[in-house]
């Protein structure tokens, strides 16, 4: 294998730290691991008691404050990923930018735009399959009179009801 | 790690030996591709939320969908799942450990922490084939669904997944499903490849040799991205 230098010679010794600088780095990526973990299980929690405490609309989608809850804490993991993990916190300011700058703008716009312009696709909601529909709709009657249609719904999904089984 | 801020005056600037944002071409190359390779993602979760917001009526409950769990007979809604998002935040972990000890050219630490990335990768590729089984495969009840046969529109109780039917809802879910989630399997999948190159290139002590492990760096990134991906996939498509 032939020998390989970089042209840039104080990239061998500049990405490098100390034992100690390694302690504490280790540290800190273990604390923002148990942070994921948590952050991981209280979303897996919510999502799974969102129907009974009251976060799912009628036709059992979620409303707006479940989506804020989902989307906050998704863009926590997130940070921690890119800032921490990826190391962005620690590079320069105008690298961050650069690599955050044209992502965030993209996104914002991209959001803004399918959330503005998407009205026309209402006009096409006649057309659904009926069958779907007449499904969907037997779905979310059995899941509201807690009768075990499909047996899929877990207990906790049912309004307390004393779980009533025929 | 931190960057070592290089000072430069206008004079010394232009003398060389010096890189913009004081990265390596190999580092920023690959933050700009991950930009790229993010909207790319992002393209495709925002039409899922399109189609998904067009027909919120029919469209599956992912808790409904997404019950199995290997060895185990019952329905736990979205357990898997969250074991999968679980297991790739773990190698998450290795790999940015894998980092770190690069950073002190601890070659036994790189070689024990990328090892453990890629199992968790290999790991993660697997559960996504089973889940894919099983979507592919359904339930045993099935569901009504209106198939094109012969030339006529016919009513049959149809089982799992393809890309023109599905018995969970709209044809357009199951695509979105397997387009979304096969992309990002693919990327995991060529991660975890691209993790055993460097894997052996550290056991060989390329990067011994060069004097620093740069390289296991920069696939660190690829592989965070992946689970960055990931980590919008799980909140987009399982649980809003």
């Amino acid at each position: 294998m032939s020998e390989f230098h970089d042209d840039y010679p104080q990239y061998e010794f500049m990405a490098q730290h100390s034992e100690e600088a390694g302690k504490k780095a280790r540290k800190k990526l273990w604390g923002v691991f148990w942070i994921m973990l948590v952050v991981t299980i209280v979303e897996l929690i919510i999502g799974f008691k969102a129907h009974s405490w009251g976060l799912l609309n009628e036709d059992r989608t979620s409303t707006v404050t479940l989506k804020f809850i989902f989307i906050g804490l998704t863009i926590g993991k997130a940070f921690f990923i890119v800032f921490e993990f990826m190391h962005l916190g620690h590079e320069r300011k105008w690298l961050k930018w650069s690599v955050l700058a044209p992502y965030i703008i993209f996104i914002i716009y991209l959001i803004g735009i399918i959330v503005q312009e998407a009205n026309y696709s209402k006009v096409h909601k006649e057309k659904m399959d009926e069958l779907i529909v007449n499904q969907k709709n037997a779905l979310n009657e059995a899941a509201k009179t807690g009768h075990h249609a499909e047996g899929e719904h877990p207990a906790e999904s049912h309004p307390a009801e004393g779980g009533e089984h025929h | 790690m931190s960057s070592h801020a290089v000072e430069t005056d206008s004079g010394s600037a232009w003398d060389g030996g010096k890189s913009p944002f004081n990265v390596s071409y190999g580092k920023l190359f690959m933050w700009f591709f991950l930009v790229s390779d993010a909207l790319t993602f992002s393209g495709l979760l925002c039409a899922y939320g399109f189609m998904r917001h067009k027909h919120p009526e029919v469209w599956p409950n992912p808790g409904d969908v997404f019950t199995h769990f290997p060895f185990y007979e019952g329905h736990i809604p979205l357990a898997y799942v969250g074991l999968m998002t679980l297991i790739l935040i773990m190698s998450s972990v290795t790999m940015v450990l894998a980092v770190e000890a690069g950073h002190r050219k601890d070659r036994q630490k790189v070689i024990v922490w990328m090892l453990l990335t890629i199992i968790g990768g290999a790991m993660f590729v697997g559960s996504q084939a089973w889940e894919w089984y099983h979507f592919i495969v359904g339930t045993e009840h099935g569901a009504l669904r209106s198939v094109f046969v012969d030339g006529k529109w016919v009513e049959q109780t149809v089982h799992g997944a393809t890309m023109t039917v599905n018995e969970y809802g709209l044809p357009v879910f199951a695509n979105f499903f397997f387009f979304i989630t096969g992309f990002h399997g693919f990327h995991v999948f060529s991660g975890v490849i691209i993790n055993l190159v460097i894997f052996i290139n550290v056991v060989k002590g390329t990067y011994e040799r060069r004097g620093h492990y740069e390289m296991v760096e920069k696939v660190g990134l690829y592989w965070h991205f992946v689970d960055l991906v990931w980590v919008f996939v799980f909140t987009f498509f399982y649980l809003l």
